[in-house]
């Protein structure tokens, strides 16, 4: 009479294994992008492509007391075409135009320029960062404890995928100690 | 086919519709327009709307480029403006929303800074207006506000 159990652990892990793989992928492939990109915010904006052009104003005579008048000469100085949102006095020096598209023109009466700064969103990576900082709703929080839960399967059961010469119970321990220690050397040295 | 046609018309003027419509972006809870009062009546004295929740509004001038994590709205004075701060990621406010109108009621937060900070602070201002500054001019310590939201409506 055999105990031998019915279950072969090694094949369900293993197939298991690769079905949680496929299911992440989009999910990692997400959270990687993101990461990078927040990883990297001091360098470049994730969210908007931000870009400056300076017109230089010298020797105009700006229509200070009428502010239909003075948006009137900005918009013809900048030459642009779209609808006005609003407008606004910073300080004495300066006065904003802010444009129907999200774009704004500042009149810099102190260095007689005007600025003009155009704001053009990157729609995948603020998406991609919405989801990745949790900034959607509740419910995607769930899913995201759900997905690393996933992560932790995936990093678990990636050891027992494999016997033999190459499985990391032998040689090839050194890999997977060098992962746990390299993190831990960036937090106590 | 006719009735295909006449659901696609029946689509387009609902979106034609919608999309002439201006719309409004809410964030938190929903503002409370019966605490409203005017940004120049806080920032004239501001330790006297401490206490309790307040609504204000007014037109988009600043926003956080890399968080969207604060705004600042124009006051109904001149060159005056009010700070709106959330922490990170509690809502992010679209860069795009400059130049629009928001309504936010929240609590205002007083900020106490040393006479360095305070030094530090008018000179980046300064610096940022192209203005010259004396930092010896600076003898005493200022506080700083800035509204803490429960909720805001941007709308476009």
């Amino acid at each position: 009479m055999s105990n031998k159990s019915s279950i072969n652990w090694f094949k369900l892990n293993r197939n298991l294994h690769r079905d949680i793989g496929y299911f992440c992928v989009g999910l990692v492939i997400i959270f990687a992008v993101s990461g990078i990109a927040v990883n990297h915010k001091d360098d470049w904006n994730p969210n908007y492509k931000v870009s400056h052009q300076q017109i230089s104003v010298s020797d105009e005579t700006w229509q200070l007391d009428n502010d239909e008048l003075l948006i009137e000469q900005i918009i013809s100085h900048a030459d642009v075409s779209e609808p006005v949102k609003a407008s606004y006095w910073v300080s004495p020096q300066e006065f904003k135009v802010f444009l129907k598209n999200g774009n704004n023109l500042s009149l810099k009466l102190n260095k007689d320029i005007i600025n003009y700064e155009a704001i053009e969103p990157r729609h995948v990576f603020q998406a991609f960062n919405r989801l990745h900082l949790n900034e959607t709703n509740a419910s995607w929080v769930i899913f995201s404890d759900i997905f690393a839960g996933l992560l932790l399967f995936l990093a678990i059961s990636g050891l027992f995928m494999i016997k033999g010469k190459n499985s990391p119970w032998g040689s090839r321990s050194v890999l997977v100690i060098s992962g746990m220690l390299l993190p831990a050397a960036y937090v106590f040295l | 086919m006719f009735l295909k046609s006449k659901t696609f018309i029946a689509f387009s003027l609902a979106l034609l519709s919608f999309s002439q419509h201006a719309f409004s972006l809410q964030f938190g809870n929903p503002v409370d327009s019966d605490k409203l009062i005017k940004i120049s009546t806080v920032m004239a004295s501001p330790d006297d709307y401490l206490a309790s929740p307040i609504t204000v509004e007014g037109t988009i001038t600043g926003v956080c480029e890399k968080r969207g994590c604060w705004m600042t709205l124009a006051s109904d004075k001149r060159f005056e403006n009010l700070r709106i701060k959330v922490e990170d990621g509690d809502m992010v406010f679209p860069m795009t929303a400059k130049g629009s109108k928001a309504i936010v009621t929240g609590k205002l937060d007083k900020i106490q800074l040393s006479l360095g900070r305070t030094k530090a602070l008018l000179d980046h201002k300064a610096q940022q207006a192209g203005e010259s500054f004396d930092a010896n001019s600076v003898t005493e310590a200022m506080a700083i506000y800035q509204l803490v939201p429960s909720g805001v409506e941007i709308i476009e």
